[in-house]
């Protein structure tokens, strides 16, 4: 497959701040260093206090850097004209609370510079991909917390833009939000966007995210495809059968490889990835029926939690 | 072009949240209050009652406005850090300077339109207490504007790096001392110790000379003002703001934003 283009590019960056007047500064980034192709969705992932809003404030030109490089589309983030290709979701957006949604979106659509002859018919779109033309005159202060995030992400796409950040996209929103936001971005994949993804929530990350980077106290302690991250990470498998012969059982119980377990008439058996064929053949032999095989990988959330605690063991 | 059309967007929103600010129609209805109080100083007096009721009410209108300037113009960058609106704001195509001349356009124009009821309440109350009017007293409150304009990029200077605690301070302190630069520097002239005239020169150079707005005493009686004096004074209000808000699109540019 032809290597695709980066659209995202970090080098080296490093950020120093100063905790108040007079006061030693405080280095946040050491050295962070990664890249984001186009089409992709990717995921920024790390505890709190990680460096992942800061590094996401770095790319969006609001906070400068202390060293290093990051340039978005080729462009250098301290730039301003080439963000009429970008959309920006910040963590808890606000907005103004005097203005409905459909102002507050034709004002960020003019900023964008929209064409005014769109800008209506492109609000309105917007307002129904997030699910509030329902609310499309209601001013702002009114809305609920998983309202405004709506309004967040859909002022981040006002512009129609190729790449879009989306600082904990899923925060403050329900279950059917956290669904319809998912379908959002996976739908902006579909269009050939990109998505870059700062997000706490691991199992959205490895549901969706085409590549993920972890960032521990600054420092990204992995980067890759999600099958690059957890490789050959199958570390178990759980076969169900049913109508399993006694001894059949009794011998597979016996062996130190398997742990059995009896679902009523069923029964459920844990072995190892290596030795899945050996038990479904004797299982299939016996005429015992296979009900299902669940292979178990190794969680990005492990992942995730051993990075974390080594990063904290070499401190 | 496009530049253009983003600051007008900027500058509308900041209006319509500036209208809502409920200080400026605290200091609106003061000022209109004051100006017609002028009636009563003026009817305790036999000689000039004209001139002190209109003196009253233009001192009302530079005070209140002034005050409506300062005080909505230190909020003006510090509430959009604040509730973090910069951030989706400067996510677009937005630059730091055009964010800054944004919010200060959006402000003098608030400043301007209540100038405006402000002069009309002048005006009703010196048609009704039989005051003369001419065409002095608009060149004199028209100067008045310019010199909002000024202290409003004051105010979003100071507000683009500091505190609105602070902003306040510096805004009105200055706005206090270039009214009085004049008057500190004579004092100065008149002074036997050299570092106290130097000093006192040194503040009038430095700081805006705000009274090359005041045409009040001109208006107020009935004296010309020379046309030359009027374009000086709109000259310096343009180029005194224009360094202002450059100056304080550098700061801004290189702020970041936690």
């Amino acid at each position: 497959m032809a290597e695709r283009r980066e659209v995202v590019r970090v080098r080296n960056i490093v950020k120093d701040f100063r905790p108040g007047f007079g006061l030693r500064r405080k280095r946040v980034l050491h050295g962070v260093t990664f890249d984001v192709h186009e089409g992709e969705i990717f995921g920024f992932v790390g505890p709190n206090g990680a460096g992942k809003t800061t590094t996401l404030k770095i790319l969006m030109g609001l906070i400068r850097p202390t060293e290093g490089k990051a340039s978005i589309l080729d462009r250098d983030v301290g730039e301003s004209e080439f963000r009429n290709q970008i959309g920006f979701l910040p963590e808890n957006p606000y907005f103004y609370p005097f203005l409905t949604a459909r102002e507050i979106l034709d004002f960020y659509a003019r900023l964008s510079g929209v064409a005014s002859q769109r800008r209506a018919s492109r609000v309105d779109e917007l307002l129904g991909i997030v699910n509030l033309s329902h609310a499309a005159d209601a001013r702002l202060r009114t809305f609920s917390k998983g309202m405004l995030q709506r309004v967040g992400v859909a002022q981040a796409l006002v512009n129609d833009p190729q790449i879009v950040f989306l600082d904990e996209p899923m925060s403050g929103l329900d279950p059917i939000g956290r669904k319809e936001i998912r379908d959002v971005i996976l739908s902006l994949r579909g269009e050939g966007k990109t998505v870059f993804m700062n997000t706490h929530i691991l199992s959205d990350v490895e549901m969706i995210c085409d590549r993920v980077a972890i960032i521990v106290k600054g420092r990204i302690r992995q980067q890759g495809s999600i099958d690059e991250i957890l490789p050959d990470s199958t570390h178990s498998t759980d076969v169900v059968v049913a109508q399993l012969p006694v001894d059949v059982a009794t011998r597979l119980e016996s062996d130190p490889g398997i742990e059995m377990r009896g679902l009523g008439e069923r029964v459920e058996m844990r072995v190892s990835a290596k030795r899945v064929g050996e038990v479904l053949q004797a299982a299939i032999e016996a005429g015992a029926q296979v009900i299902s095989v669940t292979p178990h990988r190794h969680s990005l959330e492990e992942v995730f939690l051993s990075a974390v605690r080594e990063e904290e063991g070499a401190r | 072009m496009n530049s253009l059309l983003r600051i007008r967007t900027l500058a509308a929103n900041t209006f319509r949240e500036a209208i809502r600010n409920k200080l400026l129609y605290t200091l609106l209805g003061f000022g209109i209050v004051m100006i017609a109080a002028g009636v009563l100083l003026a009817s305790l007096s036999y000689v000039e009652v004209d001139e002190i009721l209109q003196d009253m009410g233009m001192a009302a209108i530079r005070f209140f406005s002034a005050g409506i300037a300062i005080f909505v113009g230190i909020g003006l960058i510090h509430n959009e850090v604040d509730r973090r609106t910069i951030f989706t704001i400067l996510s677009k195509p937005v630059s730091r300077t055009e964010f800054l001349i944004g919010k200060w356009a959006g402000l003098t124009f608030t400043v301007w339109l209540q100038l405006v009821l402000m002069a009309l309440a002048f005006a009703a109350v010196s048609g009704l207490a039989g005051a003369p009017l001419g065409a002095g007293h608009a060149v004199a409150i028209a100067l008045i504007g310019f010199e909002l304009m000024l202290l409003v990029a004051i105010a979003t200077f100071f507000s683009a790096f500091t505190t609105p605690m602070l902003a306040a301070l510096f805004s009105v302190g200055i706005w206090m001392i270039g009214h009085l630069s004049r008057d500190l520097r004579a004092l100065g002239e008149q002074s036997e110790l050299e570092s106290v005239s130097r000093a006192t020169n040194l503040v009038f150079q430095w700081m805006p000379d705000f009274e090359v707005f005041n045409k009040t005493l001109e208006a107020v009686h009935g004296l010309a003002i020379p046309s030359s004096e009027v374009w000086m004074a709109i000259v310096y209000a343009v180029g005194y703001t224009v360094c202002t808000l450059l100056i304080g699109s550098m700061i801004f540019g290189r702020r970041d934003f936690k």
